[in-house]
């Protein structure tokens, strides 16, 4: 057997399982967004559903909403992230593995149900904020959860992504040379500067990689914003899901169209990921 | 601008037990390039560290001008250090790694390129200033790191084997080129190295450490011709060890009554000679021997001498005609002839 | 050490993060006990068994959801593994034209949220029967679960370098017997490592199931979900902590058994091509 054909074995049952259940389910998305929807009907394409969908006010609020969640999310967890890699770094051992992986094993709605019972107004927070008597009542705490500002959602992708983004940076620093450190020292470089001009050009890489991963699930993750998320407006994955769910199944080609900006987006952010950490491989 | 040094009992452990350096008392003149001198794990890069302020000694002072700098960091002493490796930015162009330390002065831009220039150039390395570190052979870089240290004028340069981490062939040209920079520059310089002929050719004095402690400090030539102990001599290749006892400006050994140009106290000693002064002719301190073995180098034929029971090493040309065997007359001429002061514990064989 | 590089900031680092790691789940291991706890006390007034009772109790429907995740779970990991195997030998072993490409298909559905795949394929899988049943959840819990798998065994294979089945088959081993004693013992972990991350994905599953399951296939984020929207902490914190409870596990079974080679959130990704 040729190993050509030996890997086109290999592969097939992949490619297989992912081209039906993935490609072929974009690819319905797609159709229907452009209006073909053989089952009510229609057969014309058209871009009704995408004029319809990006010029109105709720996808705009929704988008807004999304970039605004995914965006601070990210930025968040990089920041703290890296702060948290620069920490442990020296320190081994299974108590900071532990400590690294529990938040990326533990499901995301367990994360959002802790954290809403931390920040509610009645939670953990509030009750601390009670006893030190900055509170009297519930309700003079701020509502952070269902809230415009998103915080409730926020911190739950916070608390589940920097270490995520801290092994990965962990990873890369483990490339960098406590010497280089060393030498930059010795050529007058200050702490600040160290990080500034060596270690972080150095890491740079894996810490873009990891924060663009983060951006792309946090786009178009559905649950904790499903879950804290204000009634109007939500997210579009949200949005798209309620008009998904529209008795009016002409309200389908709308929300196709809606998922179909989510994927072009995020295939776009995985396509630049791929070619940093080709590029970190590379050095 | 090049500064005084002053070690003052600078000590370092590890661990409990573990001395790294222990009670190293030395100073180095303005403009002098001292090499610290040992084998590995002597704790002579922990000694670089500490002047560096990289690693803060447990005990002892280290003074620039006169003023102690144990509490200052490294980024605020003016010593510039070359690493064993080049250790060049590698996101960094040859022009921004060479202007590193006049940026985190903040020299202005203007100011930099100039000196940036100059360094390169005096590393000649102009001409390479848009390359990444990683286009750069081994020796370039080494090249570059060097200018990168030198292009803030330091007071103190810091030299951690340079040249070890170069093919031999790039060897020489580097030494002769951190010598041509020491000089020129007049940077007060402690270079460290395992190797003898590197700290030789290079050092105004050597300081010569084993096991965390200095054993000699002097011109190279000394170590040569007046070896402070059996170690020492032993370290730079002595091969010659001769009991004896002196008395009346004469050592009585084995091979006789031998004179020796240096007054030497009464009692007993070891007397030491390097076998290139070894002489086949009669004279003073002359005495038959036989030739044992003969080893032949290239440039010289090292031979055995049996003289009485006495074991002696000396070199000859390599053309000689002696032979394996053959009986001749040898002298030690009393000029290169060293005693060793020796303790009971200084068997010497 | 006296280097002033060298702090031991670590301790001090590492107590830190480990609060802000704890501090959500500390409110879900008290709430699952908690009796009586009002604003604004800082813990309990009194304790209970209520959370852990309504676990177990009949009309709760927490066992028999836990029993379908868990059976979904098995299954999808077995197939994953399967399916995922095969491939990510092929990328981590050989070089060929295209795989890029390959790898970023691959790639694709863990980085593309597949609620757009999943509403795309919904109608099919209505028409199918597939719809509304745990078979159909199963198939597109296979979505994001394959790519995981596919890509930690891709990188568990190109750590390999070959030679040892060479030198069994120099022994007189085929091909099979090569692949069957000498390679498969020694990616046995890297097949671990794809099988917990498969299992802990689609245990974790909720959207998909959702969308597929219909409301008929009851899966235990789908009770935590209706939880959470009601104001029963007690039972949320108490479905929370039967939800995490393999999670830890599978943390734990693997820092004790594996070599702490996961470095990355995505196992080796970093690795890939």
């Amino acid at each position: 057997m040729s190993d050509r054909v030996k890997i086109a074995l290999l592969l097939t049952p992949a490619l297989l399982v992912l081209g039906v259940l993935f490609s072929g389910g974009v690819l319905a998305a797609l159709l229907q967004s452009l209006g073909y929807f053989p089952a009510i009907g229609m057969t014309e394409f058209s871009l009704d559903a995408y004029r319809e969908v990006l010029g109105s006010r709720d996808f705009l609020d929704s988008l807004g909403l999304t970039v605004y969640i995914a965006g601070a999310s990210t930025a968040i967890s990089t920041v703290l992230a890296v702060a948290a890699a620069l920490a442990l770094r020296r320190s081994s051992g299974r108590v900071s593995a532990v400590v690294f992986q529990l938040p990326i094993t533990i499901p995301h709605l367990v994360a959002a149900v802790g954290v809403a019972l931390v920040v509610s107004q009645t939670g953990l927070g509030a009750r601390l904020a009670a006893a030190l008597g900055l509170v009297g009542e519930p309700s003079e705490f701020p509502a952070l959860l269902y809230d415009p500002y998103s915080v409730g959602i926020i911190l739950t992708y916070v608390w589940k992504e920097v270490p995520f983004i801290a092994l990965i940076v962990l990873a890369a620093l483990r490339g960098v040379s406590e010497e280089l450190e060393e030498v930059a020292g010795t050529l007058g470089a200050n702490a600040w500067q160290r990080f500034w001009y060596v270690t972080l050009p150095l890491i740079s890489p894996g810490v873009v990689a990891g924060s663009l991963i983060v951006f792309a699930f946090t786009f178009g993750a559905f649950e904790i914003p499903f879950l804290l998320g204000q009634t109007y407006p939500n997210i579009l994955p949200v949005m798209a899901y309620n008009e998904y769910r529209d008795i009016d199944l002409a309200a389908r080609p709308a929300a196709m169209a809606i998922n179909v900006v989510i994927a072009v987006m995020t295939a776009l952010f995985a396509a630049l990921y791929l070619r940093l950490s080709r590029r970190l491989r590379r050095g | 601008m090049s500064a005084r040094l002053e070690l003052e009992g600078v000590s370092h452990r590890y661990s409990r037990d573990e001395w790294a350096l222990s009670e190293l008392s030395l100073a180095v003149e303005p403009g002098e390039l001292v090499a610290f001198l040992g084998p590995s794990g002597c704790g002579k890069t922990t000694a670089l560290k500490i002047l560096s302020g990289l690693l803060t000694p447990t005990g002892g002072d280290v003074r620039v001008d006169g003023r102690s700098v144990l509490g200052v960091p490294p980024e605020r002493r003016e010593a510039a250090m070359v690493f064993q490796k080049p250790l060049l930015f590698p996101h960094m162009s040859v022009e921004a790694n060479v202007g590193f330390g006049l940026k985190m002065r903040g020299v202005p831009r203007g100011e930099s390129g100039g000196k940036v220039e100059t360094a390169l150039r005096r590393v000649r390395m102009d001409g390479y200033a848009d390359r990444k570190p990683g286009e750069l052979s081994g020796g370039q870089q080494q090249r570059v790191a060097l200018a990168r240290a030198l292009v803030t004028e330091p007071g103190l340069l810091l030299l951690d084997e340079p040249l070890s981490s170069l093919d031999a062939n790039l060897r020489e040209g580097m030494r002769e080129l951190v010598k041509e920079v020491q000089e020129s520059g007049g940077y007060t310089t402690v270079f460290v190295t395992h190797d003898q002929e590197e700290a030789v050719v290079l050092a105004d004095r050597i300081a010569l450490l084993f096991d965390g402690r200095l054993r000699m400090y002097d011109r190279p030539q000394a170590f040569y011709e007046r070896p402070a102990s059996r170690e020492v001599a032993e370290f730079f290749g002595t091969a010659n060890f001769l009991p004896g006892r002196a008395r009346n400006g004469t050592v009585e050994t084995r091979l006789g009554d031998l004179r020796l140009s240096t007054p030497t106290p009464p009692g007993e000693v070891t007397l030491t000679i390097r076998p290139e002064a070894v002489r086949f002719e009669e004279g003073e301190n002359s005495f038959a021997a036989r030739i044992t073995s003969t080893t032949y180098l290239g440039t010289q034929v090292t031979c055995g001498l049996d003289a009485a029971g006495v074991q002696l090493k000396a070199s000859l040309p390599p053309h000689t005609q002696l032979r394996e065997g053959d009986r001749v007359t040898a002298r030690l001429p009393a000029e290169s002839l060293w005693a060793l002061e020796d303790g009971p514990e200084g068997q010497p064989g | 050490m006296a280097s002033p590089y060298k702090k031991r900031r670590a301790p001090v680092g590492l107590a830190l993060v480990a609060a802000l790691v704890a501090l959500p789940l500390v409110p879900i291991l008290l709430w699952t006990f908690a009796g009586e706890w009002r604003f604004p006390d800082l813990l309990p007034k009194e304790w209970s068994l209520r959370g852990i009772q309504h676990l177990t109790a009949p009309g709760s429907r927490v066992a028999e959801a836990v029993f379908t995740s868990l059976g979904i779970a098995v299954a999808v990991t077995v197939a994953a593994v399967a399916v995922g195997l095969p491939a990510g030998m092929a990328l981590g072993t050989y070089r060929f034209r295209l795989k890029g490409l390959v790898i970023f298909l691959i790639l694709l559905p863990i980085l593309v949220p597949p609620l757009a795949s999943t509403m795309g394929i919904h109608l099919t899988f209505i028409r199918l029967g597939l719809a509304d049943t745990a078979f159909g959840v199963f198939l597109v819990h296979l979505v994001p679960t394959v790519p995981y798998a596919a890509i930690i065994l891709t990188s568990v294979f190109a750590d390999r370098t070959g030679e040892l089945e060479e030198a069994a088959r120099t022994l007189g081993a085929s091909p099979l017997r090569a692949f069957v004693y000498v390679t498969l013992p020694e990616v046995a972990p890297g097949i671990a490592v794809a099988a917990l991350f498969s299992f802990l994905v689609s245990w974790s599953q909720y959207i998909l199931t959702l969308l597929i399951g219909g409301g008929s296939v009851v899966t235990l984020p789908m009770l935590l979900f209706s939880a959470a929207s009601g104001s029963d902490p007690v039972i949320t914190s108490s479905l929370a902590v039967v939800f995490a409870l393999p999670a830890v596990v599978v943390l734990l079974i693997a820092l004790r058994y594996l070599k702490p080679s996961g470095d990355q959130g995505l196992p080796g990704l970093g690795k890939v091509s």
